[in-house]
């Protein structure tokens, strides 16, 4: 059972309150739910929807079919008018009137009628989500108030179901970590995770990304744990910083959360085309880790061994992310492996005299041009990442997922996990979810090898991972699955899609 | 390594102000040790440029960073440990062309840390381009016609930015700069201390200026503040140019602003030791 929820309106008008109202509330059943946010780069007016889709199963992606449309303005049944099938139901702002802004959870109360749950369950949300009247008031008028027949029953089910988007996981991975501090400037789709961690811990937000970088490394040369976190525009600007991790070696960890570009770009929608800048950017030769998580349960893991291997090997380690999964809103009922404490045990300037410096330099910290050092200092780097390889081999750096002895491999990273899984249910697909794209698992070569046909869907215009896979194989996958309208993948359009090879 | 000076050969021009403000700087410090500040608390952070040489002639802990980011780095460390005494050393390329953005906002941030600046009017480690505070009409290879650019007054714009301490010494007169120098360290907030220097290879056309220069008193009025950053103008290098504290007030450091900063202040450790469970 699959049921799509699409809200709309203007921005300002509740329409992230009515899904998590209702996500909230079936979730509390034990359904599953996913929550897709589709807005434009404005704050009041414009047109933003959501759309919910609630399940009995695990369901991490939206598809074409919509059951419930709730309209909070005359504009989303026009603009959405394609999606109006027979049996789409549409709860219309119009048949609640002197709500006010109260009309929203109006609304909520009404759908939350349609699928046959009880008031009190409603009332009860509210409450939480609220605690006054007015509101308490406006949702029983939506229940009570519309002479729609019930639709659904949805019996309480027996899952344990936590609602999570993965910005919020990022930010438990790093309190999880015992991040110090957190400095960044403000960016969609990143800003989710500062203001996630600006209740927990110190987040400090200067002039720049160039300071945010520079700020972070001074921090970490003072003993602090420290995570910077942009997106495209930003990393570009920090790049400088980021070279200068390599040269210094001090743990920083970087949250790029990207969106599509080139430049401004689509500012509030998504993209994976970031992966080749998390990859390189910098210049001169350094060890890093990139590693992408492709829900909000392993972006806690991920952000957490990002850490881990940022402290143990001074390293630079990037947690690669997108608007899908940063903004993206999963009921999942999947728990996160206990996760790595770690302490701070390099020297530190107050304890000790200690120097470090952009320019090469000896093991005191002072400048050098001599040969010999250059030399030395170049082969260890290229040793610690020799290291790193080796340590990260404790981790899950890819998954299989569907059918383990299938012929037909699907291979994608990051956000597009959620809709190849749901994508492919039922199929004869095995998926191969890349987590660990530097460095990168050397079993995936094999699994390609082994595979009769192989797909590779990215959320770009040009298969940044497939070429990456061909740098580390030798192998060139042919078949690509891209999309590049920033917008991610539709369940029932990917199925249609794989279903063609 | 006696006199917190080190082993490395210095590379700077014989003759160059830069040796000056090495010497003036290690008597700031040292004055500052004898009177009991421990020695391992102070950072020194530098840009890059001729300026951060000083880096490695001075054993102190420290952080050679990148061009225009030694504020960012030193604020860095502040928010790291805000018991170390963070002294950021910068050039005028560095700090009013590529670091400007970090030196507004440290003005405005009053985090309490140092920046010193070897204000020679000469980008002169890229071989003698203009700066921001190059006066009207100076040559260089990318200026054979002289600069025809404004130059600003940092002095000025520190003030108008919310430096609580804005100094200016002569790199010459060293006895004034370590007097200045330790103050300015000993601020608490953002202490801003321009050197006036001249670049011998580059820039010398500062050094007939210095007849011009005389010392004020300490002066904490904002009006006699902004009337003493106006008498000299960088463009023209016409009147006469007061050196010493010209604008001192306390007012709420940007990490007291912060509980757990402060936190760390009354325990005088850092994160590391803070954060250890």
């Amino acid at each position: 059972m699959i049921i799509s929820i699409l809200i709309g309106g203007q921005a300002g008008q509740g329409i992230n309150k009515v899904s998590k109202i209702i996500s909230g509330i079936v979730a509390k059943r034990g359904y599953y739910t996913f929550n897709y946010r589709d807005y434009p780069s404005l704050i009041r007016g414009g047109h933003n929807f959501n759309i919910l889709t609630v399940s009995n199963e695990r369901i991490n992606s939206y598809s074409h079919k919509i059951d419930f449309i709730l309209a909070l303005d005359t504009e989303t049944l026009k603009i959405h008018k394609d999606k109006l099938t027979h049996n789409c139901e549409i709860l219309n702002f119009q048949s609640f009137v002197g709500l006010g802004r109260n009309t929203n959870i109006a609304l909520a109360g009404a759908l939350t009628k349609l699928l046959g749950i009880e008031k009190q369950d409603l009332l009860d949300e509210i409450k939480k989500e609220f605690g006054t009247k007015e509101a308490e008031h406006a949702a029983e008028k939506g229940y009570d108030g519309q002479g729609k027949l019930v639709k659904y029953h949805l019996k309480k089910l027996n899952n344990k179901i936590n609602i999570l988007d993965g910005s919020e996981g990022v930010a438990i991975g790093a309190i999880n970590s015992g991040i110090n501090v957190y400095f960044a400037y403000p960016m969609t789709p990143a800003t989710a995770v500062m203001n996630y961690l600006a209740r927990k811990v110190l987040v400090i937000q200067p002039e720049s990304e160039i300071a945010v970088v520079n700020n972070a490394l001074g921090a970490s040369f003072a003993g602090a744990k420290v995570m910077i976190g942009t997106s495209g525009g930003g990393f570009d600007l920090m790049t400088e910083g980021l070279s200068l991790q390599g040269i210094t070696e001090l743990p920083l960890v970087v949250y790029l959360a990207s969106r599509p570009g080139p430049s401004t770009g689509v500012p509030t929608y998504s993209a994976q085309s970031d992966l080749n800048i998390a990859l390189r950017a910098g210049h001169g030769e350094f060890p890093r880790v990139v590693i992408a998580p492709g829900d909000p349960t392993e972006c806690i893991e991920k952000t957490n061994e990002a850490f881990y291997l940022a402290e143990k090997f001074k390293c630079l380690s990037i947690i690669l992310s997108d608007k899908h999964l940063a903004e993206g809103e999963y009921g999942n009922d999947s728990k996160a492996n206990k996760s790595i404490k770690l302490n701070v045990t390099r020297k530190v300037p107050g304890e000790e005299l200690v120097k470090t410096s952009s320019y090469e330099h000896d093991k005191f910290g002072n400048t050098t041009e001599d040969p010999a050092i250059v030399k030395k200092n170049n082969e260890a780097r290229l040793l610690k990442y020799k290291k790193i390889k080796k340590e990260v081999k404790k981790f899950e750096m890819i998954k299989i997922h569907g059918k383990k002895n299938s012929k037909n491999l699907i291979i994608g990273f990051g956000s597009t996990k959620g809709v190849i899984l749901d994508a492919i249910k039922g199929l004869d697909y095995k998926f191969l979810q890349v987590l660990y794209l530097m460095p990168m698992s050397s079993k995936i070569k094999k699994e390609i090898e082994d595979a009769k046909t192989v797909v590779i869907v990215e959320n770009n215009l040009t298969g940044q991972l497939g070429r990456l896979i061909r740098e580390k194989t030798g192998i060139e996958i042919k078949n690509k699955i891209l999309k590049y309208d920033g917008r991610p993948f539709l369940a029932d359009e990917l199925r249609k899609e794989l279903l063609k090879w | 390594m006696k006199n917190l000076g080190t082993n490395y050969k210095i590379t700077w021009c014989p003759g160059c102000p830069n040796h000056m403000i090495l010497e003036s700087s290690k008597r700031a410090f040292n004055n500052l040790i004898k009177e009991g500040h421990k020695k391992e608390n102070f950072v020194i952070v530098a840009g890059i440029g001729c300026h951060g040489k000083i880096f490695d002639y001075l054993n102190l802990s420290g952080f050679y960073g990148l061009h225009g980011r030694a504020l960012a780095t030193g604020f860095g460390i502040k928010i790291g440990n805000p018991n170390l005494k963070v002294v950021c050393y910068a050039g005028d390329g560095d700090t009013y062309s590529e670091g400007m953005e970090h030196f507004i906002h440290a003005c405005r941030n009053n985090s309490d840390m140092t920046l010193i600046v070897h204000d020679n009017q000469s980008f002169s480690l890229t071989t003698g381009q203009i700066t921001p505070t190059s006066q009207i009409g100076f040559k260089s290879k990318i200026e054979p016609n002289g600069n025809e650019i404004h130059p600003l007054n940092p002095v000025k714009l520190a003030l108008v930015a919310g430096a609580s301490f804005v100094a200016r010494c002569d790199a010459r007169n060293i006895e004034h700069t370590a007097k200045i120098l330790k103050q300015a360290i000993e601020h608490k907030g953002f202490a801003f201390v321009e050197i006036l220097q001249t670049c011998i290879i580059f820039n010398p056309s500062l050094d007939h200026a210095r007849e011009y220069m005389y010392q004020t008193e300490n002066n904490s009025n904002m009006t006699r503040a902004m009337k003493l950053a106006d008498e000299w103008d960088y463009a023209t290098r016409a009147g006469r140019i007061p050196i010493g504290v010209l604008y001192k007030h306390t007012r709420q450091t940007f990490e007291e602003k912060h509980d757990v900063l402060v936190k760390m202040m009354n325990k005088k450790v850092g994160w590391k030791k803070y954060a250890k469970k």
